[in-house]
């Protein structure tokens, strides 16, 4: 947006800049804290209920490896997620977190819970031996533990939902005016709460079966009884997701399901829909089939079928991550922020007045177009309005868009960026010159024009 | 007056203070209370995990089990205060991230993509340190492996200081920005400079003292060689404290003095320069209780907390008055931003108006029903009736003589063999073939 410095990823641009960070997230949280944590109180449960040694033991190894991916990866890419948007654009967290402040201040108080029951549980497991009293209050630690996750994973999920269907949030533009209780009650919450919790627990059973199965090469006894709990956990979890999941979908607005397919695959095959079908039935047959083989037959099962579900689940998270995030577009926060910052509400005056003109990180000879730095001027243009999602010639490359175009074709298609041709993008925003110099700028990329060599020394020379 | 070549604008949205007006200074005062918690685990963390390689290093030289027992100690501090100063550090950004969103936001941008080192480098670092405590057995006879380990752990998180300096330093000093600065101009400026010196060795001096609460704590341990690691751990403390506390009290004016005049300025005259005072002379009288024990390996109680307690009112103490300096330095930027802003909106409302006002000219003409669909559904963005835009004319398009079924079907799977020299159309499966169909009459009747 206008109001800030400009910062570009190169080549990897930053939607797979942000995705990496998001998606490392989604993996960890969900299956090593939110997951992890239920599946852990209930073997310990378990253990302890049976007196059974080799179940405590193997709980706790696979504590530790949850514990260790969830304190160094999961939390630290959870505030990445943060920083990395803060980068990225600020106008979006910016309003997000002055919509939400006070929920995500109760998250981080029950985030401070989370973290130090997480300590205490993991680090006085051992100091606990089965039997004694400690125990029964260690089981206690871990159930505050998944309790207090579970919580944190239910206010995310607010402002997530809040960004697809904000509902009647907004009581007016000019000055804006939140309704706080109707953003968080926002129509998608518990939908996607329910979807977000059962996959998690699935997940995370997906990730223990796995280390029980490598924990377990000495022990094919407790490989049976390991793979049977978390096998039926990951089993009984699947018909509520996939509910949830629909009801979630239900609550999409039509332009997100149109976009739905596209999403799921990429636009370049968006001539074959049935592409997203077969991938995701492969992905659900590879957890389906892992997970049965396992549970059935968990003596003989190869680690491979593990493996396979393994990548298959990730697969399946990774895939609803991109669609989520897909179908929302153009917009970051639907119909009141475009995924480029600008204000839905903003367009009119920003087309009358100029863009440029309010930008405060643009030298001031640059915010009204001339002849003479209208590549320069263009080349800010396109940072600050295109660069969310494109890049000069990496990913989603503005030179392969442009590719033998003149200027007037590009300038003719700026002027319906957000039409049925490619919904998903935000109008261009600016004055008819501001076009026409992102045309320009555009042109010069697609022809490899030395020009804005010359301008761009001016910037140098003005700095 | 200073003059700010850069004005940020803010976010159009309310303080989220639920209309208590006693909202924002509880946020200020939560900002330093936060702050301070979060730095002093970030302390501990970076002088504990430096302590147990050097302990580690030395005990393994020297052959020392009591030495090696120290560093072994320190590595459970390591883990509560990684993990609780990440925790800590979520609420100061939560807070900075409405009270100065614009100066925060673009400072990190300004130090991007330097600024995601606190995420990447932490994390690395956050794993080494784990790999260097539970190997500490199985690499008992690979200590040099172990060592090396552990010190670029240390290495790494030392580094994480700089990205968080430079941002901290850009955000608060707005004077200083240019419409080309970057991560390393700000690194490398004196005041960041003299902030992470004089950080560094706070870093010591907090560990310092840490360190002799817990050699307080493990002299009462059952074990023998925890109570012979407890005597390192106090005399450790003691210098650790003494030693950079009074290097920085040279430093502390350089830092003070680095700063933007304007700021300077603003600090004495809204009378910060008493909390000055008073820190001083708290951490002179805890100096004075150290030194007057020495030589005492058994430091009683009482005068451990003495120190913990009146180092914490002189640490409160400093954060305020650092939080006054910020303040002096960001309000005129912030106020003007504000003002910014919302001169902005009133604007904007205007022209809202306007473009709602505007009723859609009636369509007069009696256009084709084709050419209303293809417009509809985006195919105007590429086509144009007589020229060549993106894609190729609709006369040319009806010159090849398609059918409709014909275009139906290239329009849900286009060949982009059929028009060499174009970029190829993206298919557009969701266009219904009955529109289609009205479509390719309306191009097939174009000459």
């Amino acid at each position: 947006m206008f109001d800030y410095p400009i910062f570009e990823m190169p080549f990897i641009g930053h939607r797979l800049l942000f995705a990496f960070d998001a998606i490392l997230h989604v993996f960890i949280s969900h299956g090593a804290a939110v997951g992890g944590s239920v599946i852990l109180v209930l073997s310990q449960w378990l253990a302890i209920k049976n007196n059974d040694h080799k179940l405590d033991e193997l709980s706790y190894r696979i504590l530790f490896t949850f514990f260790i991916l969830a304190t160094a990866v999961g939390a630290l890419t959870g505030i990445g997620i943060w920083i990395h948007i803060n980068i990225i654009n600020p106008a979006a967290i910016g309003a997000l977190l002055r919509v939400f402040f006070w929920k995500w201040f109760i998250e981080w108080v029950v985030f401070n819970i989370e973290m130090i029951f997480l300590l205490w549980w993991f680090l006085t497991w051992k100091s606990s031996p089965l039997g004694t009293p400690a125990k029964k209050k260690n089981f206690k630690l871990g159930l505050t533990y998944a309790i207090a996750s579970w919580f944190t994973m239910a206010i995310i999920t607010a402002i997530l939902g809040f960004m697809m269907t904000p509902g009647n949030w907004l009581k007016s533009y000019f000055p804006a005016e939140p309704d706080y209780v109707a953003a968080l009650f926002n129509p998608s919450w518990f939908p996607s709460l329910g979807f977000r919790t059962f996959w998690s627990i699935a997940w995370a059973s997906a990730m223990a079966m796995l280390l029980s199965w490598l924990f377990t090469r000495n022990d094919l006894e407790l490989r049976q009884k390991a793979m049977r709990l978390y096998g039926t956990v990951l089993l009984v979890c699947i018909p509520f997701f996939v509910l949830f999941g629909a009801w979630y979908y239900n609550q999409f607005p039509q332009a997100a399901k149109d976009l739905f397919w596209m999403g799921a695959i990429t636009r370049r095959l968006a001539a074959h829909p049935e592409y997203a079908t077969y991938l995701t039935v492969a992905l659900s047959g590879m957890v389906l089939f892992g997970a049965l083989a396992l549970y059935t037959k968990p003596k003989r099962a190869p680690v491979f079928l593990a493996v396979m579900m393994l990548i298959g689940s990730m697969g399946l998270i990774a895939e609803f991550e991109r669609v989520r995030e897909f179908v929302r577009k153009p917009y970051i926060i639907y119909n009141y922020m475009y995924a480029n910052g600008v204000r839905v509400a903003d367009v009119p005056y920003l087309n009358k007045e100029g863009y440029l003109k309010h930008a405060a990180f643009v030298p001031p000879e640059f915010r009204q177009v001339t002849d003479a730095n209208r590549l320069v001027a263009g080349k800010y243009l396109y940072q600050m309005q295109c660069r969310y999602c494109h890049t000069v010639n990496g990913i989603n490359s503005m030179k392969a868009r442009t590719k033998g175009l003149s200027e007037d074709a590009i300038y003719i298609r700026i002027g319906s960026l957000n039409s049925a041709a490619t919904p998903f993008m935000p109008p261009f925003t600016g004055t008819d010159a501001e076009r026409k110099a992102l045309a320009a700028y555009l042109a010069s990329l697609a022809q490899d024009r030395p020009a804005i060599a010359y301008e761009q020394k001016l910037i140098e020379v003005t700095k | 007056m200073t003059d700010f070549r850069i004005i940020p604008g803010d976010i159009p949205l309310p303080l989220p203070t639920m209309g208590l007006d006693f909202m924002e200074p509880f946020f200020h005062g939560l900002l330093v209370v936060a702050w301070v918690v979060h730095i002093l685990f970030i302390n501990v963390l970076l002088g504990a995990s430096l302590a147990s390689v050097y302990f580690n290093s030395k005990g393994a030289k020297e052959k020392n089990s009591v030495l090696d027992r120290v560093a072994y100690l320190l590595t459970t501090p390591v883990t509560i205060s990684e993990n609780m100063g990440a925790l800590w550090g979520v609420a100061p950004l939560l807070l900075v991230s409405i009270l100065i969103t614009p100066l925060f936001y673009s400072a990190s941008i300004m130090n991007s993509p330097h600024w995601l080192h606190i995420i990447y480098g932490n994390i690395a670092a956050f794993l080494l340190s784990y790999l260097y405590k539970y190997t500490w057995h199985t690499l008992e006879y690979r200590k040099s492996l172990h060592i090396f380990i552990g010190a670029v752990g240390v290495a790494l998180f030392f580094t994480l200081p700089w990205a968080f300096m430079a941002t901290v330093q850009l955000a608060m000093t707005p004077s200083t920005w240019t419409y080309n600065t970057h991560f390393w101009d700000v690194l490398l400026r004196s005041d960041t400079f003299f902030r992470l010196v004089h950080f560094y060795l706070a870093t010591f001096a907090v560990t310092g003292v840490f360190m002799l609460v817990y050699g307080m704590y493990k002299r009462r341990s059952a074990d023998a060689t925890d109570r012979a690691a407890a005597v390192i751990l106090t005399r450790t403390g003691k210098s650790w404290f003494i030693i950079p506390t009074v290097l920085n009290f040279f430093i502390g004016p350089l830092v003070l003095f680095s700063f933007p005049d304007y700021g300077v300025e603003a600090f004495f005259e809204n009378g910060y320069y008493w909390l000055i005072i008073l820190t001083v002379v708290l951490t002179l009288f805890a100096l004075y209780q150290l030194l007057k024990d020495f030589f005492n390996d058994d430091l009683p109680p009482a005068r451990v907390w003495t120190v913990v307690g009146v180092m914490l009112i002189a640490i409160i103490s400093m954060a305020s008055l650092r939080h006054g300096m910020r303040m002096g330095l960001i309000k005129p930027v912030l106020e003007a931003s504000h003002a910014k802003t919302e001169l902005f909106q009133k604007e904007s409302l205007v022209a809202f108006e306007e473009a709602k006002n505007i009723t859609k000219p009636e369509v007069v003409a009696a256009i084709h029903p084709g050419q209303a669909l293809a417009d509809k559904h985006g195919c105007l963005a590429c086509h144009n009736p007589q020229i060549k835009v993106i894609g190729p004319a609709y006369k040319e398009v009806a010159a090849k003589g398609y059918s409709a079924e014909q275009i139906v079907e290239l329009v849900h799977a286009p060949k982009p063999a059929n028009w060499p020299g174009y970029m190829p159309m993206p298919p557009m499966p969701q266009v219904p073939a009955e529109d289609i169909k009205q479509i390719a009459d309306w191009i097939n009747g174009l000459k």
